[in-house]
C-alpha cells in the first residue's frame, strides 16, 4: 500500500516536472513582449510628475565606506547644505527638494546597485554623484538608459564625460589636466626625470597613473617601473622593494589616502627609496593620508583639482557646515564645495524646465531636464563660475600642488600661485 | 550481472588510473614551466642579492603572521573538522582591541617613558589584544558552533561563514568605517640596516614572537596533560570522553588557543602595518587557511612551515616568475587551488588525527 502511494506521488512528480518543462518556453518569450510594450507611451514615462505637497527627489551616490568614507560623508554633507539652502530659499513653486542619500562605497559593482535603485523609482528627478570614478562608471549605462541625468562632484577619470553621454555631466575637473600637471611639475619644477609610477587598480587610480605615465613618457622623462596594489592593502613592502631595485628618483602613487599614506610610510623602510620624492593625487589630499603616513608625510607633495573659489562664499558655506555637523568642512575631505555645486547646478537646470499643470502638480519632462543642465547660463558657484560645455565638464578652476609641511598641506605651485 | 558488475570495476580503476597519470603530467608540466620562466625571466633581470634577501625577509614575516593565524584554523580542524571561517574576523578584533589599548596607553604616556615600562606597555596592549580575540573566539564557539555540532559538516560551515560577516559589519557599524591607525612607539619605529637589506624592527618582532608563541603551542600541546587530552579529542572525541576528557572543555580551550594566537597577530598586523579596519582580518584569513591547507590541515608544524612557505611565495614569486607584483595574491591562491588538486593532504599530511569524522 504505502509502496504504491509512493509510485503513485512519484508519477505526480514526474508529471509535474514535464509540465513545468513544456510550459517554460513561452515563458522566456515574454520579456520581448515587454521591451516593445515599454517604448510605447514615451510622452508619460519621460516626465516625473509631482503631486501638490510632494517633495523633489534628487538621488545622491556617495562613498560612505569603502576606502574613502570620510570624503564621501563630506560630499554628502555639501549636498544637504545645498538642499537646506535651497529649501530655505522656498523651494520651487512651494514644492520642496529632498536628497535621497546611497552608499556608493567608491566602487563599481555597488555603484550599479545605486543606479538601479534610482532607475526604478520614478520619483528620483536627477543624481548627484558618484563620488568616485569606479563608482560612477558604474552608474553610467544604467542612468543613461533610465535618462536620469547625473553631475557628479569628484569623479575625475576623464572617460565619465564623453560625447556618447548625455545625462554625464561633473563639476570636477578631469584628470587628463591633473595628470598632465603632475607630469609637468615632477619633471619640470622637482627636476626629477626617474619617476616610478603605482597605481591601486581602481578606474580612478589607474586612470590617473596612465595619464600621468603618458605624460612622463612625451616630456622625455623614464617611467622606471608601473607597479598596481589593490585598494585595501596594507603591506607594500614586496612591491617598493621591486620598485626601489630600478632606484627612480620620485615614486607617483594614482590611488586614495590610506594606501597613499602607507606608501609613503613604508618607502622610509625601502632601500633606494629612503630619500625619494613620493607624489599622490587629489585622492590622497585628505586628513585620512596625513594620519595614515605619520611623519613620512612630511616633505611629499598632494596635488588637488581645486575649484576657482569666492572667499565670500566659502566662508558662509563653511559657518553653515561647522553649524550643522560640529567639524571644520576640510577635516573630513576636499569636494564638500564642488558637492554644493552639484546640487545647486542640478536645481538651477530642475527650475528652468518644471511647470506646474492644471491640477497643481509639478511636471519635469526628464529629456528637457537633460538639455537644460548643458544650456544653463552660467551662474557662481563655491567653486567659480559652474558652465557645462558640449560633453558635460562644468567646473571651474585648476590644479594645485601641495607639499606637506609641519603635518600640514602647504600649496606650492599650480592654481591660484600664479 | 556479476561479471558486468566486475569489467565496470575494472574499467572505473583503469578510468583512476589514466586520471591520475594525467594529473600527474598536468602537476609536472606546471613544474617545468614555473622552472623555465623563473630561469629564462626571473632571473634575467639581474636583481641584486640584497634584493632577493630582503624580499624573503618580507616573505618571512608574512609567513609569521600567516602562521599564528593558521594554527588557529588547523587546531580547531583537528578536533571538529570545521573550518572556522570567522578566523580571520577574531584576528580583526584583536588588532581592533589593541588599538584602543595603545589609543589608552598613548593617553597615559607609558609610551614615551623608558624603555622597560615602554616593552611591558606594548605587552599589555598585546595582551589586551589577545583578550579580546579570546573572548570572541569563545563566544563563536559557544554561539554559532556548539549548537550545530551534531548537524551535518555543512552547517557549522555556513554559520562560520555568517558569524565573519556579522563580526565584519559589527565592528563596521560600532567603530566606523575609517581605518584606525595606529602610531608606532619610537622604540619600535625604525628598523637596522644591514648593507642594502633593511629589516624594520616591528617586522622582526613579529617574526621572533610568532616563532616563540609557535613553540609554546607546540609544548602545549605535545608535554602537557591539557595537550594529551586536546590530541585525544582530536583522535576519537566519543572514546575521550569515556576516558573522562572533558570534551566540552577542551574545545572550548582549543578554541581560546587559536584565538589567543590570531589575537596576538592583530596587533602586531596593526604596530607593523600601522592600520586597522573592519574588514582587515578577511584576507590575511583566507591566505592563513590556504597555509593551514598547504601545510596540511589538521597538522601543527605542517600550519607553521606552510605559512612561511606561503608567505616567502608570495614576497620572491611574482619577482621570481618577472609578472608585476600585483599578482601576488593570484599566486597564493593558484597554489590553493593546485594543492587542493595534487595533495589534497597537503604537503606534510594530516596528522593530529588520523580519524576522519
Amino acid at each position: 500500500m504505502l509502496k504504491q502511494l509512493r509510485i503513485a506521488a512519484l508519477f505526480a512528480a514526474t508529471l509535474l516536472l514535464l509540465a513545468a518543462c513544456v510550459a517554460a518556453p513561452p515563458a522566456a518569450e515574454a520579456p520581448a513582449e515587454d521591451a516593445s510594450m515599454e517604448e510605447a507611451p514615451a510622452d508619460m514615462s519621460g516626465k516625473v510628475v509631482i503631486a501638490s505637497g510632494g517633495m523633489i527627489r534628487i538621488g545622491g551616490s556617495f562613498a560612505l565606506t569603502g576606502p574613502i568614507p570620510d570624503p564621501g560623508l563630506n560630499i554628502r554633507h555639501g549636498a544637504e547644505i545645498a538642499i537646506d539652502d535651497l529649501n530655505a530659499a522656498g523651494g520651487l513653486e512651494g514644492f520642496m527638494f529632498e536628497l535621497v542619500a546611497e552608499d556608493g562605497a567608491c566602487d563599481g559593482t555597488q555603484g550599479t546597485n545605486v543606479g538601479n535603485k534610482f532607475a526604478a523609482d520614478e520619483t528620483i528627478v536627477a543624481v548627484t554623484g558618484g563620488t568616485c570614478s569606479g563608482e560612477t562608471f558604474g552608474l553610467v549605462p544604467i542612468l543613461q538608459e533610465a535618462r536620469i541625468p547625473f553631475v557628479s562632484p569628484s569623479a575625475t577619470n576623464p572617460d565619465i564625460t564623453s560625447p556618447d553621454c548625455d545625462v554625464c555631466n561633473r563639476v570636477a575637473l578631469s584628470d587628463a589636466l591633473q595628470g598632465a600637471t603632475d607630469a609637468d611639475f615632477v619633471l619640470s619644477d622637482l627636476g626629477l626625470t626617474k619617476v616610478a609610477v603605482v597605481h591601486d587598480n581602481s578606474d580612478y587610480g589607474k586612470g590617473l597613473a596612465e595619464i600621468f605615465q603618458n605624460n612622463v613618457t612625451n616630456m622625455g622623462g623614464e617611467v622606471s617601473s608601473f607597479e598596481g596594489v589593490q585598494v585595501g592593502d596594507t603591506d607594500f613592502r614586496a612591491m617598493l622593494a621591486r620598485v626601489g631595485a630600478d632606484a627612480p628618483q620620485a615614486v607617483f602613487f594614482g590611488g586614495y589616502s590610506t594606501e597613499a599614506g602607507l606608501i609613503a610610510q613604508q618607502m622610509t623602510e625601502t632601500p633606494g627609496l629612503e630619500e625619494t620624492a613620493f607624489m599622490s593625487v587629489d585622492g590622497a589630499y585628505t586628513q585620512q593620508y596625513l594620519e595614515a603616513a605619520g611623519d613620512a608625510a612630511e616633505g611629499t607633495y598632494i596635488s588637488f583639482v581645486a575649484g576657482a573659489d569666492s572667499e565670500d562664499m566659502n566662508a558662509e558655506f563653511d559657518a553653515k557646515y561647522v553649524e550643522k555637523y560640529g567639524v571644520s568642512p576640510d577635516d573630513l575631505g576636499p569636494f564638500h564645495s564642488q558637492s554644493y555645486d552639484s546640487v545647486k547646478l542640478i536645481a538651477a537646470a530642475i527650475m528652468a524646465v518644471a511647470t506646474v499643470d492644471d491640477s497643481g502638480n509639478l511636471v519635469i519632462d526628464r529629456e528637457e531636464l537633460i538639455s537644460a543642465i548643458r544650456a544653463l547660463d552660467a551662474f557662481e558657484g563655491l567653486t567659480g563660475t559652474i558652465k557645462c560645455d558640449s560633453i558635460g565638464e562644468c567646473g571651474a578652476g585648476g590644479v594645485q600642488i601641495f607639499q606637506v609641511a609641519d603635518g600640514a598641506f602647504d600649496q606650492v605651485s599650480g592654481f591660484g600661485m600664479e | 550481472m556479476a561479471p558486468s558488475r566486475l569489467t565496470a570495476q575494472v574499467a572505473g580503476v583503469n578510468g583512476k588510473t589514466a586520471l591520475r597519470f594525467l594529473l600527474r603530467a598536468f602537476g609536472a608540466a606546471i613544474l617545468v614551466l614555473v622552472i623555465w620562466r623563473v630561469t629564462t625571466v626571473g632571473l634575467a633581470e639581474g636583481y641584486p642579492a640584497s634584493f632577493w634577501i630582503s624580499q624573503a625577509l618580507n616573505g618571512l614575516v608574512l609567513g609569521g603572521v600567516y602562521a599564528l593565524v593558521a594554527l588557529g584554523y588547523t587546531l580547531v580542524y583537528g578536533i571538529l573538522f570545521m573550518i572556522n571561517f570567522a578566523h580571520g574576523e577574531v584576528m580583526m578584533i584583536g588588532g581592533i582591541a589593541g588599538f584602543f589599548a595603545l589609543q589608552f596607553s598613548q593617553a597615559r604616556g607609558w609610551l614615551e617613558g623608558p624603555w622597560p615600562v615602554v616593552v611591558v606597555a606594548l605587552l599589555l596592549i598585546m595582551l589586551f589584544g589577545m583578550a579580546a580575540s579570546v573572548l570572541i573566539g569563545v563566544t563563536l564557539e559557544r554561539l554559532a558552533y556548539r549548537p550545530l555540532r551534531q548537524a551535518p559538516r555543512l552547517v557549522p560551515l555556513i554559520s562560520a561563514i555568517g558569524a565573519s560577516l556579522f563580526l565584519q559589519y559589527s565592528v563596521l557599524l560600532i567603530f566606523g568605517v575609517s581605518p584606525h591607525s595606529y602610531r608606532k612607539p619610537a622604540l619600535i619605529s625604525g628598523g637596522m640596516r644591514m648593507g642594502d637589506v633593511f629589516i624594520p624592527y616591528t617586522g622582526a618582532i613579529i617574526f621572533v614572537t610568532s616563532i616563540l608563541l609557535m613553540l609554546a603551542l607546540y609544548f602545549i600541546i605535545q608535554r602537557t596533560k591539557l595537550g594529551r587530552a586536546m590530541r585525544a579529542v582530536a583522535e576519537d572525541r566519543a572514546t575521550a570522553s569515556l576516558m573522562g576528557v572533558d570534551v566540552n572543555a577542551v574545545i572550548v580551550i582549543t578554541f581560546m588557543l587559536g584565538s589567543a594566537l590570531a589575537g596576538a597577530a592583530g596587533v602586531m598586523l596593526g604596530f607593523h602595518n600601522t592600520v586597522v579596519k573592519f574588514n582587515s582580518g578577511f584576507v590575511p584569513g583566507l591566505k592563513a587557511f590556504t597555509a593551514a591547507v598547504l601545510g596540511g590541515i589538521g597538522n601543527i608544524p605542517g600550519a607553521m612551515f606552510g605559512a612561511l612557505i606561503l608567505g616567502l611565495i608570495e614576497a620572491i614569486g611574482p619577482s621570481a616568475l618577472g609578472i608585476p607584483t600585483e599578482y601576488k595574491d593570484v599566486i597564493a591562491f593558484t597554489l590553493l587551488v593546485l594543492i587542493l588538486i595534487f595533495r589534497p593532504s597537503g604537503l606534510f599530511g594530516e596528522v593530529l588525527s588520523e580519524k576522519k569524522a
